[in-house]
C-alpha cells in the first residue's frame, strides 16, 4: 500500500453494522488508525476537536443518509472550514441515482461509492482519491 | 394499467437488487422461487426488516400516487450466517451488534431498486428502515395493499422478500 497504514481515518455511519463492515474492509486494505462516529452530528465535533488537538483526521468516510446530520451537511461543514477544503472525503450512499453524484460533486466530495461494494471497490476509490 | 400489472413491473427491480446486494455483501447467491400472494400478517422468518416507499407512477398521460413496502424476513439461522459472513465474526445468537444489519440490507435494496424504478416512471421517497425480532411476530402492512411473497433459496438458508404495493386512488 502506497499510503501510510496509520493515516487517521474517521468512519461515519448511523448503522453499527455498516461501520463494522467499512472498518473491516479498511483493515483488509491495510489501514490501522480508524475511529468511528454514529452520525454527522457526532462526527463534526470530533473533526473540530482533532484539529484543536493538533492531530486532525486525514480521511473521512461517511454515509449520506443519517438522522441528525447527513453526510452531505457534514461535507459542507468540512469544506467551509479553513484548512479542511482539501480533506479527502469519501461519500457512501445506498441510493444509486445519478442526481446524488452531481449534488455530492458540487459540494466538493473527493469520491463517491454506492452500496453494495466490496473491499476491492473501496480500495480503488481510495487509490483514486490519494493518487 | 391495473395495479396487478404495475406490481409485476414494480417487483423486478427489487428482485434484481436483492440478488445483487446479498451476492456483493455476503457472497450469498439467491435463487428466487415462485411468488405467492400473502393473506396473513404473521412473518415467515424470525427477524424482519422493512422499509416504506411512496411516490408517483408517471405513465405520460396520467400520474398515479402509490404506496409500497419492502420486507425481508430471515429465519434466525439464515440471519446469523449472513451476519457472520458480512461482519467476519461468528454469530450463533441474536446480538445487538447485528440488530441493524437487516435494516441496512433493506436500505441498500431499496436504494438500488429506486434507480431502476425511476426508468419505469416511478418517483420514490424512501422511509427509515425498521426491524422486528421474535418467533411468529406480526407485520403491520399498509392498508389496502396487495402483499406478494417472493421466497429465495440460498446456501445460507431461506430468505423471504415481501412487497406490498397499491396505487392510491
Amino acid at each position: 500500500m502506497a499510503l501510510k497504514a496509520d493515516i487517521k481515518i474517521l468512519v461515519v455511519d448511523d448503522m453499527s453494522t455498516m461501520r463494522k463492515i467499512i472498518k473491516n474492509m479498511l483493515g483488509q486494505i491495510g489501514f490501522t488508525n480508524i475511529t468511528e462516529a454514529d452520525d454527522g452530528a457526532t462526527a463534526w465535533p470530533m473533526i473540530q476537536n482533532a484539529i484543536k488537538e493538533g492531530n486532525p483526521y486525514e480521511f473521512i468516510v461517511s454515509d449520506w443518509n443519517m438522522p441528525q446530520m447527513s453526510g452531505l451537511d457534514l461535507l459542507k461543514n468540512v469544506r467551509s472550514t479553513s484548512g479542511l477544503e482539501k480533506l479527502p472525503f469519501l461519500m457512501i450512499t445506498a441510493e444509486a441515482e445519478q442526481g446524488n453524484v452531481v449534488i455530492a460533486v458540487k459540494a466538493g466530495v473527493s469520491n463517491f461509492i454506492v452500496k453494495p461494494f466490496s473491499a476491492a471497490v473501496l480500495k480503488e476509490k481510495i487509490d483514486k482519491i490519494f493518487k | 394499467m391495473s395495479t396487478e400489472n404495475n406490481f409485476i413491473d414494480f417487483s423486478r427491480p427489487f428482485v434484481d437488487a436483492c440478488k445483487n446486494i446479498f451476492l456483493t455483501m455476503a457472497s450469498c447467491t439467491l435463487s428466487p422461487k415462485k411468488p405467492e400472494i400473502k393473506k396473513e400478517t404473521t412473518s415467515r422468518g424470525d427477524i424482519t426488516a422493512f422499509i416504506g416507499l411512496s411516490g408517483e407512477l408517471d405513465k405520460g398521460d396520467k400520474k398515479s400516487p402509490y404506496k409500497a413496502m419492502l420486507v425481508i424476513s430471515f429465519p434466525y439461522e439464515t440471519y446469523f450466517k449472513i451476519a457472520s459472513k458480512m461482519l467476519s465474526e461468528t454469530y450463533t445468537t441474536y446480538h445487538p451488534d447485528i440488530h441493524d444489519m437487516g435494516g441496512e440490507l433493506v436500505n441498500m435494496i431499496m436504494g438500488n431498486a429506486k434507480r431502476d424504478l425511476k426508468t419505469l416512471g416511478y418517483s420514490s421517497n424512501m422511509a427509515i428502515p425498521s426491524i422486528i425480532e421474535g418467533k411468529n411476530h406480526s407485520i403491520t402492512y399498509p392498508a389496502g395493499t396487495t402483499i406478494v411473497v417472493i421466497p429465495f433459496d440460498s446456501e445460507m438458508g431461506p430468505i423471504y422478500m415481501e412487497l406490498c404495493y397499491s396505487t392510491v386512488e
